[in-house]
């Protein structure tokens, strides 16, 4: 039987070329073995076609993992294989040995010195021919003693090649210890280094990422931006210049730090765009877009940080965007063929509405419309089967479109969508994705209504919407509508959407229960995802030092740390925190809040402590249950001029942990205070989000002739 | 490098050199890399070229490259072979692209371990030789060959076509050596850009300079449509009245006598006849448009779209997006069942409704296989840009949907189209549609372009020198 081992190193773009592959040579009665360096989820493979093992799911033991310190992505590919004890025995019964792709190249390279026999092929078409070759029982090449010498004498000259590079890079590691990068002659030194003449670009870009690394790490974030610099003015290669940069940016995204050199390595990234672009390569030009697109949208520069700098100073942050070529073509407004038609006055109107994810607004939309005579609703969720499973929506591939006029990804949008769109008179896109997709597709005579809940403003999508071709685009408050408006040029256009403000309606009658006089000294902050917690402990921690009776109620499952290494840092700290204060009877913590009405009747004072949010629900569910709202000024809105008061009354909102606890003080001084100021509290808050006013919004900008709407 | 002789001594050792030997008929060598039995579209014209020039009484020799370099491209096809002259000698390069290599062994260290970077390398160094990447650095192995096979049997004339356009090299080296006259193919040009439409280099640049002055010297230039053309003659006034347009064309071999008959209860077989070198953007475009059609158009919905052709080049042959695109498709009764030899294209064509035309780029595209489906009788549904040269093609075709551009609902509306062509064609609307494309027989499209050109160098060598302005001398070449 002749064996094939295949070796992946990046999962296959091409799963049924694989498949297809494999089944050819289940039919030649040919054993395969498939040997991935990535996650084994990444790939669906009938298990009769081939044995599987994946590299990556055993956690590499400490002489792995030095030996996989510093050494590139296909040599790494080949040390983890070669570490592997299934894998050497695979290698040594291999008749063809299959690089899939070019990560994985190198380990079939060093495989077939060890393996003098095996054919070693880049591709499956190669290895096919291999298999039908050594079927048909065509003679191979014999090699001789001295070939065989000289495979042998390299395997260890690449040894000790290879001992003799990590001890040179102990050497520089030393050379770059923390004290060094911090004082003044090593910092000079380095920059100097990095950016010394005629030195080749491999080396210096090399060299360069490890000083930055090592400068951020000694702490001078400066200093590791004068070098980059320096560095990256003597690449004459635009992708060179780009490469680093972005390296060194993704390095420090992975920390959870802002990176020192972002706005520098997005412009290099984008000038690369921009020459592709010019020769019409608009996939490479996507490529480096979207590489662009990564980084200015990275979570940890605006969801992991206080505040946002896009949020700050939106002109000044997109700049690098607005300036090139290629974020003028994303920008580019396409426009509809045919202007919105009226909604039909002979027959039930048709209502789609489109989203990615189930919150608020398409979820009360969906409530309040569904079962109605005179409206035909038809809900889509992207994330839920539609067609052939889930929709992905994929940045990239918007880009590629947005730059090229036509797509593969254009074309699934289209074909999926274009039958919903003729149905509909209405298009609700909610979210950004979903609106992203929504305005790939000229919409005929259907008119668009865009929301964007919250802030998804902050990521790419919005950049990736092609705005003329929405008839109405809806935000949850007119602080977020200025954002919009200085982010995105485009609403100010001749083909811009009418933009409108709708609030939020969460159904609070359940929250109306008598509370318990000893929740008065309890404070309760129920989680969202973006809630800090620390903000909470600190307003606790004055007041008990105040009066020992104030507790903290914190419920909810979003102390998950999430993916990125600041928040996880962030988590663990206040996670030990919290435990501390537990430990001491001053925090009570629940993960699963299952009853949130009944929760609300033991707290007293309801927190708000989010750093970016459109609608706190928690908050003002709280506060219609006869809380005391005390709302932190959300970080993200703190520069507007109103900040969070243009959501909720001004008297919740407390600036600094300072002015919350002078106001819980003073409100819970006796219960009766204590009480009439939740009565308060709850009567705005009925009034305000309680009845029905934004589903009546919503049926004014809809143009839903209903004057008694059901649910 | 370029000659680095100076031109008065380049001239001293032209002259003490050996005469090259003469024979008794006239003798072309033909540059010809893609010659048969390279399994190239463009195969079909270099073979009716040499076949033309034996045919009037030449000797020719070609000059083309190994048959293992053609396997690791698109394969090969020895049905191509069986067409050719016997008398015509073929001369092989052991010339190969090395990014085409998929053998590992053959790798060194440097390639395993970075195979883009070494490969963007070797680039940079062919690029030095000659401005053509993968084909610069075989630049000096044909100058030294067409000077070789100059010296054993002297040239009237050296036919070059291009690409790849490193064959200039070798072509000036001819000229600058034994002032052998030539005439250059460029079929679809280099300094133009074909697919954008836009131009490719200037003038200042080592391309742009290597191009001029070949062209300056160059007996006639044929390129395969007029835009490419008018291109020319407005970038090189020099030339332009040397500059001809010399059409691809069909093989009447190709074309069945008669073409099937649909059976609408059966449904229909659309095909597509090519090399699937597009981008797979306009191939999902397509296939998204078939899938669109068939939900609405009953005919479709039982019908197939069978498409055979070269998809991808060494490892990624019949392994990249074109081969997921079309396996996917499979659920859809489409079918992709590999090259199609040339001796079978016939029959091929003869169990087929209608066809898909597939093409890129714009004014300045044609296309070989154009003709062949303009003269094959059955419908011709495009799938290419509004403003594109088949369409002049096309024009006045009975069976054909008309050009739609590549929105894929109006490529899904063009499929209904051209099923309602296929079955309500008539006899005569298939005669009709032969007979709009019988001027483009291959033959008689090239036949008054190789008289000429044998009539230009046999009048250039009686003169015993050019009729053409002088070579501007042994000057340094980028």
């Amino acid at each position: 039987m002749i064996n094939v081992l295949i070796v992946a190193g990046t999962a296959p773009r091409q799963d049924s070329v694989l498949a297809d592959a494999l089944e050819r040579f289940r039919r030649e009665g040919v054993r395969v073995r498939l040997i991935v360096d990535f996650d084994l989820s990444r790939i669906s493979l009938d298990p009769a076609l081939a044995e599987l093992r994946g590299l990556r799911e055993t956690e590499p033991d400490d002489r792995l993992r030095r030996a996989m310190g510093g050494i590139e992505g296909s040599r790494a590919v080949w040390v983890r294989a070669w570490h592997d004890r299934v894998v050497r025995q695979w290698v040594h019964e291999a008749d063809v040995l299959v690089s899939m792709d070019m990560m994985a190249v190198y380990a079939v390279w060093e495989m077939g010195h060890r393996r003098p026999d095996a054919d070693a092929c880049h591709g499956v078409g190669p290895a096919a021919r291999a298999v039908q070759a050594r079927l048909a029982g065509v003679p191979r090449p014999k090699r001789g003693l001295r070939d065989t010498v000289a495979t042998r004498t390299g395997i260890v000259v690449r040894g000790t090649r290879r001992n003799a590079t990590s001890r040179a890079r102990r050497a520089m590691r030393i050379g770059m210890a923390p004290a060094v990068m911090r004082s003044g002659a090593g910092a000079w030194f380095w920059r100097t280094a990095v950016a010394a003449p005629a030195l080749p670009d491999r080396i210096r870009t090399a060299v360069a990422y490890r000083v930055h690394q090592r400068t951020v790490e000694a702490d001078r974030p400066q200093q590791a931006a004068a070098a980059s610099a320096a560095a990256a003015a003597r690449l004459e290669d635009p992708r060179a210049r780009a490469t680093l940069l972005n390296r060194e940016a993704s390095w420090e995204l992975a920390i959870g730090h802002v990176p020192v050199c972002l706005r520098e390595a997005v412009a290099a990234e984008l000038a690369v765009a921009d020459e592709m672009l010019r020769k019409k390569s608009t996939l490479k030009a996507a490529h480096a877009a979207h590489r662009a697109m990564k980084l200015l949208f990275h979570r940890v520069v605006h969801f992991e940080q206080p505040t946002s700098p896009l949020a700050e100073n939106p002109a000044e942050f997109l700049a690098p965007l607005w300036d090139s070529a290629t974020g003028r073509a994303l920008a580019a407004a396409q426009g509809r063929a045919q202007a919105a038609a009226t909604p039909p006055t002979d027959r039930p109107l048709h209502l789609l509405i489109l989203t990615n994810g189930a919150g608020h607004p398409a979820g009360a939309l969906r409530q309040r419309y569904d079962g109605r005579p005179d409206v035909h609703v038809r809900y889509v969720d992207l994330g839920e089967d539609v067609g052939d499973g889930p929709f992905r929506t994929d940045p990239a591939a918007q880009l590629g479109h947005l730059l090229a006029g036509s797509s593969e990804y254009g074309n699934r949008v289209r074909e999926w969508l274009r039958p919903h769109l003729e149905w509909a008179d209405i298009a609700v896109a909610d979210r950004a994705e979903a609106a992203a997709a929504m305005t790939l597709v000229d919409p005929g005579d259907t008119r668009i209504v865009v929301c964007l809940p919250d802030f998804e403003l902050l990521g790419p999508w919005p950049q990736l919407t092609d705005f003329s071709r929405v008839d109405e685009l809806v935000l949850s408050s007119t602080d977020l509508l200025d954002l919009a408006t200085t982010m995105l040029p485009r609403l100010r256009a001749d083909q811009a959407p009418e933009l409108s403000v709708v609030g939020d309606a969460p159904d609070l009658r359940a929250h109306q229960r008598p509370k318990d006089p000893a929740a008065r000294y309890t404070l309760g902050l129920l989680g969202t995802n973006s809630v800090d917690a620390r903000w909470a402990v600190e307003v606790l921690r004055r007041l008990r030092a105040t009066d020992p009776r104030y507790r903290l109620f914190v419920g909810g499952d979003d102390l998950t740390p999430p993916p990125g290494a600041s928040v996880r840092r962030y988590h663990e700290e206040i996670l030990a925190e919290l435990a501390e204060l537990e430990r001491s009877g001053a925090v009570t913590r629940v993960e699963q809040v299952a009853d949130v009405p009944e929760a609300l009747t033991g707290i007293g004072v309801i927190l708000g402590s989010p750093v970016r949010e459109t609608f706190h629900h928690a908050h003002i569910e709280g506060a219609a249950s006869g809380a005391t709202p005390i709302l932190r000024n959300w970080p993200i809105l703190s520069g507007t001029a109103r900040g969070v008061r243009t959501l909720v009354p001004a008297e919740w909102v407390a600036d600094t942990p300072e002015q919350a606890v002078r106001r819980i003080l003073d409100l819970t001084a006796t219960e009766q205070s204590w009480r009439d100021n939740g009565a308060a509290a709850a009567a705005e808050a009925l009034a305000t989000w309680g009845g029905d006013a934004s589903g009546r919004q919503f049926d004014e900008l809809l143009r839903i002739p209903l004057a008694d709407p059901v649910g | 490098m370029p000659n680095p002789i100076p031109s008065s001594l380049s001239q001293l050792t032209r002259a003490v050199r050996s005469r090259p030997r003469r024979g008794a008929r006239p003798h072309v060598i033909y540059l010809a890399i893609g010659f048969p039995p390279a399994a190239k579209s463009s195969a079909y014209r270099l073979r009716e070229t040499a076949n033309q020039f034996c045919a009037i009484g030449w000797d020719v020799t070609v000059i083309t490259i190994c048959e293992e370099a053609w396997e690791r491209e698109y394969g090969l096809d020895h049905t191509l072979s069986e067409g050719v002259d016997p008398r015509i000698k073929v001369v092989e390069l052991p010339l190969m692209r090395a990014d085409l290599e998929t053998d590992i062994r053959n790798f060194s260290e440097a390639r395993a371990l970075r195979p883009r970077e070494w490969i963007e390398r070797q680039r940079k160094q062919e690029l030095k030789v000659f401005p053509e990447p993968a084909f610069g650095g075989w630049r000096y192995a044909l100058e030294k060959a067409v000077v070789r096979e100059h010296r054993a049997h002297a040239a009237d004339l050296l036919m070059t076509t291009c690409a790849p356009y490193v064959n200039l090299a070798a072509t000036w080296q001819l000229w600058q050596e034994h002032r052998v006259p030539y005439v250059v193919d460029f079929r679809d040009g280099w300094s133009v850009d074909v697919i954008s439409g836009e131009t490719a280099f200037t003038e200042k640049s080592p391309a742009g300079q290597w191009e001029k002055r070949v062209l300056e010297q160059a007996q006639a230039v044929w390129c395969v449509n007029e835009p490419i053309a008018r291109f020319y003659r407005d970038r090189y006034p020099v030339v332009a009245d040397r500059v001809r347009v010399v059409r691809n064309g069909f093989d009447s071999d190709s074309i069945p006598s008669v073409p099937h008959r649909p059976d609408p209860a059966a449904g229909l077989t659309f095909g597509y006849l090519g090399s699937i070198n597009f981008a797979p953007a306009l191939l999902d475009s397509v296939l998204t448009a078939w899938r669109m059609a068939r939900r609405t158009d009953p005919v479709l919905a039982r019908s197939r779209f069978e498409v055979r052709g070269h998809i991808g080049a060494g490892a990624l042959r019949e392994a990249n997006a074109h081969s997921e695109l079309l396996g996917a498709a499979a659920r859809d009764d489409v079918e992709f069942g590999g090259p199609v030899p040339k001796a079978e294209v016939v029959d091929v064509f003869g169990r087929w409704d209608a066809l898909v035309l597939m093409l890129v780029g714009g004014q300045y595209v044609t296309s070989g296989k154009v003709y062949e489906y303009a003269a094959s009788g059955l419908p011709v549904m495009s799938a290419h840009d509004v403003d594109h040269d088949a369409v002049n093609i096309l024009s006045g075709h009975p069976l054909w949907t008309g050009a739609v551009g590549l929105d894929v609902e109006r490529l899904a509306t063009a499929f209904s189209e051209a099923a309602r062509l296929a079955l309500d064609a008539t006899d005569a609307d298939r005669a009709a549609a032969r007979a709009h494309a019988e001027r483009f027989a291959r033959g008689a499209l090239l036949a008054p372009a190789v008289t000429e050109a044998a009539r230009l160098a046999l009048g250039a060598s009686a003169a015993g020198t050019p009729t053409i302005t002088g070579p501007t001398g042994g000057r340094q070449l980028p």
